[in-house]
């Protein structure tokens, strides 16, 4: 995402949960790219499905619809934020851990959001990888 | 009567209502009704945060009572205190806390 060049928030947007929050909160609305993958349920009614838009099997950019749980939505954006440029075989390495240490004041209790987006995310590249492949069609 | 307080306005609410009125009843086992929860938004929350004189004698109430604590999730992260709380205070939004109250459901909910 592009950073805002505002007086308000410098030229770096932060990576805390607040502020990936607020980013993904209206990536959230945004209608999916054509290559999604399967909608993950998780603990307490919470969902998340992304969808990828490619580019020379790159990832250009990263969509998802998740439910409206702040913690939820703060690892689904971040991990937009970490895929975009991305080839497919090296966003697949994106790990749980990488997103707890950019994420590390998320309290204990609500850390099973992050392999909920996480394996909600590798879904949506299981699919891109069938695209890619032509086994999707 | 069971209650449950819900602290949303940011005036004199935890400094002097909380602090002054509710805890010191509390306290005192006074207060005329079980208090079963209390939710915490916006500024609110800081009471929460360890070392806070008020939300100490508050936690150490609701280890006695089972009273449940819990901070707005959104408010916790926006002014990067969620995982400066008091032991065992949980963060969280609204399906968290008709979750966490659910066994104990209150007659009347407060907000002040």
């Amino acid at each position: 995402m592009d950073a805002c060049e505002g007086a308000c928030c410098g030229n770096k947007p932060r990576r805390t949960v607040s502020d990936l929050f607020d980013r993904g909160y209206k990536r959230n609305r945004l209608p999916p790219f054509a290559i999604e993958g399967a909608a993950l349920h998780g603990e307490n009614d919470l969902s998340a499905r992304f969808s990828l838009g490619l580019k020379n099997g790159m990832i250009e950019s990263v969509r998802f619809h998740a439910s409206t749980c702040i913690t939820l939505i703060a690892y689904c954006e971040l991990l937009t934020e970490l895929a975009a440029g991305k080839y497919l075989r090296d966003a697949v390495r994106i790990s749980e851990e990488e997103l707890a240490a950019v994420l590390s004041d998320v309290p204990a209790m609500k850390r099973d959001r992050a392999p909920l987006a996480l394996n909600a995310f590798r879904a949506a590249l299981a699919a891109a990888s069938r695209f890619e492949t032509g086994e999707a069609a | 009567m069971k209650v449950v307080y819900i602290f949303a306005t940011s005036r004199h609410t935890v400094s002097y209502v909380l602090g002054k009125m509710i805890l010191p009843q509390l306290e005192e086992n006074r207060h005329g009704v079980d208090v079963v929860g209390m939710f915490f938004f916006e500024d609110n929350n800081y009471v929460l945060m360890k070392g806070n004189p008020t939300g100490e004698r508050l936690h150490k109430v609701a280890k006695k009572t089972g009273m449940l604590l819990m901070g707005c999730d959104q408010c916790c992260y926006e002014r990067d205190i969620a995982d400066k709380l008091l032991d065992g205070v949980p963060i969280g939004c609204f399906p968290d806390l008709y979750k966490a109250l659910s066994g104990n459901m209150p007659d009347q909910v407060i907000t002040l």
